[in-house]
């Protein structure tokens, strides 16, 4: 005789309880790291709702998923800054933008299944930060370069020039520069990892963009950032004009958490 | 936002997530590397295959070549370096924008498009002023 399942009404006295809402999982840290997470923003933009599931040991820092996410400055912003927080207090596995969890409880379950790995991690991490840097050299120096040393680039640049000569001509040309250029690229880019890697615990390289020969992180003790920094001022004063290095960090450690 | 990365031979600083430049720059850090867990769902989104595309151009297409050469061709072999801070321009032109490209560059023209549509992620937003 209940009226509870022909009564739909959600002014029902018998309430559903809340459904367990998908999460964004935004980072994993111990469960004795103190979780500062007041007044930061959220990805997705919904304020104040972060919280943190515990297990084994260890903490996950979720919100409730937004239902739409693309890769905004706004929730990128959030999603980095949230790191930042914790990094300032212990050791985080920071996760890559975009990680959804069904629920609560399966992020709990993710938790214990890797509770020995992460942990692990976490203690490698312990005191360390990354720095990330990109480089790049003004293509026309290396073109100018590559003439200076290169006796048939000289004769095919001249031969080439003011449209004059073959497609073939050109083609050959652009081959031996791209070559050449390529191979430079990877020499400065042996150059500068090698002449920060002593002050570093370890590097990852990436695929550089754009005009850039290099994109590097290194994973730093925290003892040492200010020591990196410097280093890495001093590399790029060294190689001066015609080069671009951008040095970023200290940041969460997004290149070692895997 | 006047303040590239690239006005300087070095940013560092402890402030690395903020402003336009600083982003930019660790984007594909926060995008792609990080933590997966492989349970959990990663949410597509549109644009990242992009940044993963953004990488220097493979070096091997006729296409290239011949921009190569024209970039040769068209130096000024007396001049020397006659722009310092070009490639620091250029940096901040796609920080700020998006979407000038490089046209000094030969091997820029073909990623163009993937830097106009990673500069549109940050369209939208409202601190952030339209093109």
């Amino acid at each position: 005789m209940s009226d509870a399942p022909t009564n739909p009404s959600p002014a029902s006295p018998v309430p559903e309880p809340a459904p367990d809402p998908p999460l964004y999982v935004y980072a994993i840290t111990g469960s004795d790291h103190p979780l500062r997470l007041d007044g930061l923003r959220t990805v997705g933009g919904i304020g104040g709702s972060l919280s943190a599931v515990v297990r084994g040991g260890l903490a996950a820092v979720v919100s409730p998923a937004p239902s739409e996410l693309r890769p905004k400055r706004r929730d990128l912003t959030a999603h980095q800054e949230l790191q930042e927080r914790l990094m300032a207090d212990g050791a985080v596995l920071p996760m890559r933008f975009g990680m959804l969890a069904p629920d609560s409880a399966s992020v709990g379950r993710a938790l214990e299944e890797k509770s020995e790995e992460y942990t692990r991690r976490l203690a490698e991490l312990h005191g360390t930060t990354e720095f990330n840097l990109k480089a790049a050299r003004a293509q026309d120096d290396l073109l100018r370069e590559v003439l200076s040393e290169s006796e048939e680039a000289r004769r095919l640049n001249e031969l080439t020039r003011d449209g004059n000569g073959t497609h073939e001509d050109r083609v050959a040309l652009g081959e031996l520069l791209a070559r050449q250029v390529d191979a430079r690229q990877r020499l400065l880019a042996g150059q500068v990892v090698q002449q920060l890697a002593g002050l570093a615990r370890a590097s990852v390289e990436g695929a550089p963009a754009k005009d850039d020969f290099l994109n590097v992180s290194f994973l730093v003790a925290r003892a040492h950032a200010h020591e990196f920094t410097e280093a890495g001022q001093r590399l790029a004063r060294d190689f001066g004009e015609g080069y671009d290095f951008r040095l970023r960090g200290p940041l969460p450690p997004y290149s070692f958490a895997a | 936002m006047t303040t590239a990365s690239g006005t300087q031979p070095v940013a560092a600083s402890s402030s690395s997530g903020s402003g336009t430049a600083g982003l930019y720059d660790i984007l594909e850090l926060i995008l792609d590397r990080g933590l997966v867990i492989d349970v959990f769902v990663r949410v597509s989104i549109v644009g990242i295959e992009l940044i993963k595309i953004d990488i220097r151009i493979v070096i091997a297409s006729v296409d290239t070549y011949l921009r190569f050469a024209e970039a040769c061709n068209r130096l000024d072999l007396e001049s020397g370096r006659k722009a310092p801070a070009r490639l620091t321009d250029i940096v901040g032109d796609m920080v700020e924008s998006g979407a000038k490209g490089t046209t000094n560059g030969a091997i820029s023209g073909a990623v163009d498009g993937v830097v106009d549509a990673v500069g549109d992620f940050f369209g939208g937003d409202d601190e952030e002023k339209k093109r």
